[in-house]
Formats: C-alpha cells, sequence, structure tokens
C-alpha cells in the first residue's frame, strides 16, 4: 500500500482506457455501455442511437391534391392561376375522394401515394365544391375544419392560403403559406407552390421585391 | 196646483225622457268609446303579433364533436358527450336522440344541424373504439366523417329576462297539442276567443266551492294576459283581456294562436331566467329537443302549465308525478291513449335531468370570455334580442376534466393552516389553433363571480424563463442547447442605487451547466446571467413578441418573472411556443349564424410568424427536459412516459403564486394557484399549480410533441459538460439537436482501435487484484 501501488493502478488505468481525450472525470472502472447508454436516453434530445430519427421521409410522399409531382405531364402549381379557380375544381379532387386513382389527365390529380387522411381529404373536396359556388367564407370554414383535424399538414394550409388570398386578404395569405412551408420539408413541389403563393401574397401587398424573392424560392424549389 | 202637478207631471216625464236621452248619449258615447277601444286594441294586437314577437337571446354552443377513424376519443368521453346532449338508449338506434351503447361500438342517430358551412344532416353512425382512439365509423354511403350537433352551452341574456328556443307548431311532439287542448282549454278548436261555456263552468265550480279555483280562461285568453297584459287581476283587465282574445281569433288562426302559445307560455325559472315556450323547457327539463319527447315527457310539461314552479319536477318530485298522472289519466279518458299506454306512461320516472349534469351547468368563465370578445362587435341589444346562434371552440369534455384537476387537486392540499381558501385558475387551448378549449376562473367553477383566468394578474415568476433562453438561442453563433452557463452568485445592479443577488430556489450554486438545464432545473443565477448577457430589454422585447403586450421596466428583477400576467395572457405566451414561433390571437369564437340559420360573421384563424421555427424546436426541446429531468418530472406519474411534454414551472417570492403552463402536441395547458389576498401558498410551481395541471394532463390523454425537426436542424453528439464536439462512442456523450452551420465539429472517438473484448477481460482481473491490495 503505497506510492507503487498507487502510481501501478494509474499506469493501469491509463492502459486501459482508451478514451483519455474524451475530458470529464475518469472514471476507474464503470465505464461500459450500459451506463453511457442510460445517459444518452436522459440527455438532450431523447434521441439514443438506438432510435435512428424517421422524420420527413414519412410524409415525403403524400403530395398533392394542388400540386402534381411532375410526373404525369401534370404542369406545376403556378399553373393555378387565381382567377382561374372553378377551372380548377372541375378536375382534381371533387371529382372523387378516393385515393390512388388519379386520372393522370387533369392537372389537379390525385397522385397513387396520396397520404392524406378520409376526412381531410373529404374537407378539401368540400372546401373545392365551396369555392367553385362562390362560397368563400363556407370554404374558409371547411379548411380551418381541416386543419383541426391535421394541423401540420401544409396542403390544408396552402388551399387555406389561396382561399384568403381569393378574399383579398393577402397578409394573412402570406402569413399562412410561412406555416406551410414550415411544415413543408422534403417536398419540393409543395415548398414551390408555398413559395409561389407568398410571392403572389407579397405583389397584393404592393411588396415587389419581396415577391421576386419569394419567386426565386419557388424556383429552386421546384 | 194641478198645474204644478200636471207641471210636475210633464216634468216628470219631461226629466225621464232627459235621462233617457242622456243614457241614449252617454251610451252613444260608451259605443263610440268601445269602439275607439276596440280599434286601439285591435292595433296593439295586431302590431304584436305580426312583427317580431320576442326578443330571444343569442345562443352559445361548443365545438361539435367530430368523428371519423383514428380521432383520439375515448368510449367514455363519447358516451358523455351523448348523454350530455340528451341521447336515449335503445336497443337499435333508430331514430334521432337515439344510441345503441355496446362494450366497444357505440351507435348513434345523430340529429343533424345547421353549421356555419353547411348543414349536418340526422343520420345513423356506427362508431367502434379501440383503446383512447375512434378505430372505425360507418353509415349510409361510404362515411368518412360525421359530426354531432353541438352542446348549447349558455345564452346571452339581459339581468333579468326570458328565454325561450322558438318551434314551429309541426315540431311538436305527438299529443302535445291534443293534452294541452283536453287539460288547459277543451273548446279551444270551437270557441272565438272567449268560452261562455267555460266561464259558466267556472262560475258554478267557484260558487259552489266558495272560491275562485277555476279562471275560466282559453288559451286564447292566457296567452293575451302573457302577450300583452301586466300580471295584476282585476275586473278591467279581465274585461280587455277579453276583448283582445276575440279580436286575436279576429285576424289569426287557431294555428297560429297556439303556435304563439306554445312558446309563450311560462315553464319555469332558472335563477334570472324565465324558462318560456315548450321548446326551452324540453331542454331545461329533459335535455333533448321537443320532437323527441316520449308521452310521459310530454305529460308532464303540459301539467306543469297550470303552475310552474308549484308542479317542478325538481324541487316537487311528488307533486309534479301527480299532476302528470292526472293529464294521462284525461288523455286516456278521452281516448286519445289507450287505458294501457297510460299506464305503461305512469309507470315511468319523471326522467328530468339532474342539475348540474354536464348539459345544464353553466360555464361562467368561459362565458365571460365569449361575452368579452362578442361586444367588440355586436351592441348589447342585438347580443340579447336577435336570437343570434354562437358557434365557440369550448370543448365541454376537457372542461370537465379541468374543472375535475382544479378542484380534486385543491381538496387534496386541504385547508390552509390558516383557513383562508386556496384558490386557482386554468386556461386550455389548441396548441396548433389557438383556440379557447376550456377556462376555469376559479375554485368553484360554477361561480360566475371573480373571472381569475382573465382578471388575476400575477407576476409569473420561472414562466418568464423560456423567453429568456429563446432569446439566446436567436443567437446560435453564441448559444446552443449545451452552450455552459454559469450558475455562481451574481450580484447586479437592480435599480439605480440597489444591489440585487439573486439565489437559487435550493439556495445553493450549480458552477457551469449547460444550458438546457439551467432551464430545466429553473436555476435563477443561471437565468440572471444568461438574460443580461442578452439584455433585459430584449428578453422583455421576446415577451412582446410571444404575444403578451406589457409596460415593464427593464428591471433585472424582470428577469426572474416580477412581471404580472393572467393565466390567459401565459396561455397566450405559451401558445406561441407550443406553435413553432407562430403567434395566433386566442379566439373562442368560431363564427355567428343569425336565428335563421345564415352566416352573419366569422373568426378567421390568423397567424404572424414571429420567430422562426429552428429556434422555437431548440427552446422546445429544453423545455422538454423540465419535463424529464427538471422541475415537471412529476408530470410522468401521470402521463405515459412515451408521450413527450414540455413545460416550465413558475413560483413567486414567498411562495404567493404557483404556476405551471406547458403543452403536448395538441393542447396547451395554464394552471395558476394562489389566493385573492395574495397572502402565502406554501406552494412551489411543483407542488401546486403542476398538480392541478397534471390531473388535466393525465385525463385529457395528450398527443406526443411531433420529433420532427424543422430543415434548419441538424443533430450531432457532444459532451454536455463542456459544450464541445464529441463522439457516439464517448461515455457521456449525448446527440443534440443545433441550427445548422452552428454544430461543433465531431470529436475524436473513445473507442479502442482493436477490440479490446478479451484485453478488457484481463484487465478487469488485474483491477480486481489492485482493488484487493487498496482494501
Amino acid at each position: 500500500m503505497g506510492i507503487r501501488q498507487v502510481a501501478l493502478l494509474g499506469a493501469v488505468i491509463a492502459v486501459l482506457s482508451g478514451c483519455a481525450g474524451s475530458g470529464g472525470a475518469i472514471p476507474v472502472v464503470d465505464s461500459g455501455r450500459p451506463v453511457s447508454n442510460e445517459d444518452m436516453r436522459t440527455g438532450a434530445g431523447r434521441v439514443g442511437t438506438s432510435t435512428p430519427q424517421a422524420p420527413a421521409t414519412q410524409q415525403d410522399s403524400g403530395v398533392v391534391v394542388m400540386v402534381p409531382d411532375g410526373q404525369g405531364g401534370s404542369s406545376a402549381v403556378q399553373s393555378y392561376p387565381l382567377d382561374n379557380q372553378p377551372s380548377i375544381s372541375s378536375g382534381g379532387i371533387t371529382s372523387s375522394p378516393a385515393v390512388g386513382s388519379g386520372p393522370g389527365s387533369s392537372s389537379g390529380a390525385l397522385q397513387a401515394d396520396e397520404q392524406l387522411d378520409g376526412p381531410v381529404l373529404a374537407l378539401l373536396t368540400t372546401a373545392r365544391q365551396q369555392e367553385s359556388n362562390g362560397d368563400l367564407n363556407g370554404a374558409n370554414a371547411s379548411l380551418e375544419r381541416a386543419m383541426r383535424i391535421a394541423p401540420r399538414e401544409p396542403q390544408v394550409l396552402y388551399r387555406l392560403a389561396q382561399v384568403r388570398l381569393s378574399q383579398g386578404d393577402a397578409a394573412q395569405a402570406e402569413q399562412l403559406a410561412r406555416r406551410g412551408l414550415a411544415y413543408a420539408s422534403g417536398r419540393p413541389s409543395l415548398q414551390a407552390g408555398l413559395w409561389e403563393l407568398v410571392a403572389q401574397a407579397r405583389e397584393q401587398q404592393g411588396d415587389a421585391a419581396g415577391a421576386e424573392q419569394a419567386r426565386q424560392r419557388a424556383r429552386v424549389s421546384s | 196646483m194641478a198645474n204644478k202637478r200636471k207641471s210636475r207631471g210633464k216634468g216628470k216625464s219631461r226629466g225621464r225622457s232627459r235621462i233617457w236621452g242622456w243614457l241614449l248619449k252617454l251610451g252613444l258615447v260608451g259605443l263610440v268609446l268601445v269602439g275607439a277601444l276596440a280599434v286601439y286594441l285591435d292595433a296593439i294586437v295586431q302590431e304584436k303579433f305580426s312583427g317580431k314577437r320576442w326578443a330571444v337571446p343569442a345562443k352559445v354552443f361548443a365545438r361539435p364533436l367530430e368523428l371519423y377513424a383514428g380521432r383520439p376519443l375515448s368510449r367514455d368521453d363519447f358516451l358523455t358527450e351523448l348523454k350530455a346532449l340528451g341521447y336515449r338508449q335503445s336497443n337499435a338506434a333508430n331514430g334521432p336522440g337515439q344510441m345503441a351503447v355496446g362494450g366497444s361500438r357505440i351507435d348513434v342517430y345523430t340529429r343533424g344541424f345547421q353549421f356555419f358551412e353547411g348543414a349536418e344532416r340526422a343520420q345513423r353512425v356506427s362508431v367502434r373504439f379501440d383503446g383512447n382512439r375512434v378505430a372505425s365509423i360507418s353509415g349510409a354511403q361510404d362515411l368518412i366523417m360525421a359530426r354531432l350537433e353541438p352542446l348549447m352551452i349558455g345564452g346571452i341574456y339581459p339581468a333579468h329576462n326570458e328565454d325561450r328556443i322558438l318551434i314551429r307548431l309541426d315540431q311538436a311532439p305527438p299529443y302535445l297539442v291534443d293534452s294541452l287542448v283536453a287539460v288547459e282549454d277543451r273548446e279551444f278548436f270551437q270557441h272565438f276567443g272567449v268560452s261562455p261555456k267555460g266561464i259558466a263552468r267556472a262560475m258554478f265550480v267557484n260558487l259552489t266551492t266558495g272560491s275562485l279555483r277555476q279562471g275560466g280562461s282559453t288559451l286564447t285568453q292566457q296567452l293575451v294576459k302573457n302577450f300583452y297584459l301586466t300580471a295584476d287581476r282585476n275586473i278591467i283587465r279581465k274585461g280587455l283581456e277579453a276583448m283582445m282574445a276575440v279580436l286575436l281569433e279576429l285576424h289569426y288562426s287557431k294555428e297560429e294562436i297556439l303556435e304563439a302559445y306554445l312558446n309563450e307560455v311560462f315553464l319555469g325559472q332558472d335563477g334570472n331566467r324565465a324558462v318560456h315556450g315548450f321548446g326551452l323547457a324540453s331542454q331545461y327539463y329533459f335535455a333533448q329537443p321537443l320532437q323527441e319527447l316520449q308521452l310521459h315527457q310530454v305529460a308532464l310539461l303540459v301539467g306543469m302549465v297550470k303552475g310552474a314552479s308549484y308542479y317542478n319536477p325538481r324541487r316537487n318530485p311528488e307533486r309534479a308525478t301527480t299532476r302528470r298522472n292526472l293529464v294521462l289519466d284525461l288523455m286516456a279518458e278521452q281516448g286519445m291513449i289507450s287505458q294501457q299506454e297510460a299506464t305503461d306512461a305512469k309507470n315511468k320516472p319523471l326522467d328530468v335531468t339532474q342539475g348540474g349534469s354536464l348539459a345544464n351547468t353553466s360555464y361562467p368563465a368561459f362565458m365571460d370570455l365569449v361575452k368579452r370578445q362578442l361586444r367588440a362587435d355586436y351592441r348589447d341589444e342585438d347580443l340579447t334580442s336577435e336570437g343570434l346562434r354562437i358557434f365557440t371552440s369550448f370543448d365541454p369534455l376537457l372542461q370537465h376534466k379541468a374543472e375535475t384537476a382544479v378542484q380534486g387537486t385543491l381538496k387534496r392540499f386541504g385547508e390552509t393552516p390558516d383557513k383562508k381558501p386556496l384558490e386557482a385558475a386554468m386556461v386550455v387551448t389548441g396548441a396548433q389553433t389557438g383556440e379557447v378549449l376550456a377556462v376555469v376562473g376559479g375554485a368553484n367553477p360554477r361561480f360566475s363571480g371573480f373571472n381569475r383566468a382573465l382578471d388575476a394578474s400575477r407576476p409569473i415568476g420561472s414562466l418568464i424563463k423560456p423567453a429568456i433562453y429563446l432569446t439566446a438561442l436567436e443567437k446560435p453563433e453564441r448559444y446552443s442547447l449545451i452552450t455552459p452557463i454559469d450558475d455562481d452568485p451574481i450580484t447586479l445592479e437592480a435599480e439605480p442605487g440597489k444591489t440585487w443577488s439573486p439565489q437559487n430556489y435550493d439556495r445553493q450554486s450549480h458552477g457551469r451547466v449547460p444550458l438546457y438545464l439551467a432551464l430545466a432545473k429553473s436555476y435563477n443565477q443561471a437565468a440572471v446571467r444568461l438574460g443580461t448577457e442578452v439584455g433585459v430589454d430584449s428578453v422583455l422585447n421576446t415577451v412582446r413578441r410571444l404575444g403578451v403586450d406589457h409596460d415593464w421596466p427593464a428591471y433585472p428583477a424582470m428577469l426572474l418573472g416580477s412581471g404580472a400576467m393572467t393565466p390567459m395572457q401565459v396561455a397566450d405566451m405559451y401558445q406561441t411556443i407550443a406553435n413553432g414561433g407562430f403567434n395566433t390571437p386566442l379566439r373562442a369564437i368560431r363564427n355567428v349564424l343569425t336565428a335563421q340559420g345564415e352566416p352573419l360573421k366569422r373568426y378567421p384563424f390568423e397567424v404572424r410568424q414571429r420567430f422562426d421555427s429552428a429556434t422555437i424546436y431548440l427552446t422546445q426541446q429544453a423545455m422538454t427536459h423540465v419535463m424529464t429531468e427538471g422541475t415537471g418530472r412529476s408530470a410522468y406519474n401521470h402521463v405515459s412516459s412515451n408521450i413527450r411534454l414540455a413545460g416550465k414551472t413558475g413560483t413567486t417570492n414567498d411562495l404567493r403564486d404557483s404556476w405551471f403552463a406547458g403543452f403536448s402536441d395538441d393542447l396547451v395547458a395554464v394552471a395558476w394557484v394562489g389566493r385573492d389576498d395574495n397572502d402565502r401558498t406554501r406552494l412551489t410551481g411543483a407542488t401546486g399549480a403542476l398538480q392541478v395541471w397534471n390531473g388535466f394532463m393525465g385525463a385529457a390523454h395528450p398527443q406526443s410533441l411531433a420529433d420532427v425537426p424543422p430543415a434548419e436542424i441538424v443533430t450531432a453528439w457532444a459532451d454536455p459538460l463542456t459544450g464541445l464536439g464529441s463522439d457516439p462512442s464517448c461515455e457521456g456523450s449525448v446527440e443534440i439537436p443545433f441550427r445548422a452551420g452552428y454544430e461543433p465539429l465531431p470529436g475524436p472517438g473513445c473507442k479502442p482501435v482493436i477490440d479490446t473484448e478479451v484485453i478488457r477481460d484481463g484487465a478487469n482481473r488485474v483491477l480486481d487484484t489492485i482493488r484487493d491490495w487498496l482494501r
């Protein structure tokens, strides 16, 4: 029991722990995976190594209603000028709430990988009909109903922004489109559509430079 | 003399004729007067009857319950809602207002309703449950979604007022009209407003019994009495009543008069509110629409016409039962129903809802909020008379849970040592929508006095801290979640000439702690140091951007929450954090319809982006640590640990106010516990308000916070002690989200290059030997 033993101990530790550079306290024996695993679990992020994140990919696939994927020859989002609304509603989702039977010919056709839930899809359909009947308030209310069911669904926010823009509320249209963008990561065509809406909203508010910026983002996204 | 006599006789006859003349003239004048009176009365009768007959208070509705596959909703909650809406058990649910309840499946026949965005039709829906979710719904065709009609939660009345739900004659249930006529006015369809036969019978009864037992009034007279005249009883008024009754019959059909009667008749008193008409009475006593009432219920209401308070079924159930059975006997006697039907109906209970059940409870705190928002747009007289239909976001199920949490928790705390009552308030909003879902204004949620949720402005204590950390995280070049923050003692100039040395709650200093942990553990010294680093005025501006306007001076003490807010303002502030940095003005009203069902006004969803989503995501992450390892840990005794929650405790000086504000993916809830005299409660945020919050969240089945980071977020391995980059192989290193571009460079790995399994085995043996030496 003396300096020699302590020195020996130190030497052994130095040899054994290949982790001298990690800093912090130097534990003697209890270094092992189980402990650090637990630490990681309670650590920041709470995403231990064992739980791989499966984030945006899951939402990735379900675009559409109004934003076609680009396959099937459908035109881009920008092809939905606001003064042209009824023509959109004549094709697209009003045709049928059924999923995955997109005819491919109409620009608003549903894609085979449509991910929207039944009720949200049904409400978007209702909103389309109300909009084409000129009942913008009703369309608004139906879309808000859809938003309460799927608050993060950017397609709902996209449509809501569109309707608000038709009602002349450009400021809210821009905000709603930006909110849609916050939830649209990994969905480039939808992002492009949302940026285009932001651009239109900014134009209506007399912000030409801002509109141009948004258009650039739309081009980058699409 | 003879002359005299003659002249006298002459004078007599002349006098007699003069009297006759006078009488004639008087009679003529009288006739003219009566005629004029009749014309006058006729004008009154017609004017009031043809115009808007009643001032109908605005009706306020809860949110309609939406049904679709996947909706979070437990079978029990669904049943609670159906019962509150007055749905009746039946075997097959084959008519509106009926339900058939099974173990994991409930069939309902909804009633249909006119909503702002369109009509919802009455239909039969089968709802299957799987745990706390709707597994599937089915009905006619491919039913994707359905809505129940919304619960009516109140009306907007002047201080003293009549209330009614107008009905049309064709909405009256079977037997109502027949039994009413049989009981109150048998000759109604024959007479011309007054019934000489009825009067004769009444006089006979009154004479033989020596008291005023029977009025002999026809239904028309009763309507006139209630509709046009004041309550005093005398012979002149009786005459007017008869005249007006005849005039009314001249102008209007029996059906019109009957319909008016059904809507006018007084059927009960509910506090300051007089219950008029069968439509409202049906809701008031049975919580059901009039059309759905069954024979025994109809008989009860008809019996009550004679004296609504004397035969009040809630207060005098025996009297009411006797009277009801009398009506049923009379109906059988007149052949309207068979003897068997009468007997069956007589054997039924009164079926009156209990005052205090979900439907009949009033929600004064929420209604207060609705009225304040309405008064910004409508005049009082429009609200109390136009029969507007106001649709709100109120969720009676969540309200019930919030009330239970408040009352249950306060009861558990027991009496304070000095016997003064503890008070509490709670606000629940939809995290993504900004809609107010529930409001509790005090320890007694039925009491409509001081609405603490809206009006009790109290220092918020540590609830301010997320604003400090958010302000810091907006500077990614300086701060990340693991930037070490110094929690050593700090002394500041508080106001000119005064120093201030804040202390931690446990009176300890904790050295350098990672930023997220400083928030999770609510260290005051670290928060104040960080707050002064980023600037007190920046923090106060962040509070404004979070949605709460204030005029707090930029003193350092503000960093520990000496500024005051109401629970509603706190909800607004936390809403912005819960909602990804988008502030939405909290709304209670969705839209307004006119009495005829025409859309009148919308209160649209509005957002303003105030913070970028990456910064908010990081702030939320730090706040989840409050729940997992900080002051909010006890929440997981009530909520499953796989539900991610975020929140913050707040405690003010000398334990006067106890706060907790927190959110799940779908709900923001703010709880406050304190005292009206602002005295000490001996409760911290964690021991007081958090317990209320836990009680609520435990019952509300919150949805886990989404863990999908925004695009600008990356994760990197780092050492939480130093804040430097690390490697997954290193002990204690954690994977932490950073704003992209500001993540630390990865540190060197900690794994030996060669497989050390064998060596480690041997080494352990060596170490054991060494330990033996040391022992």
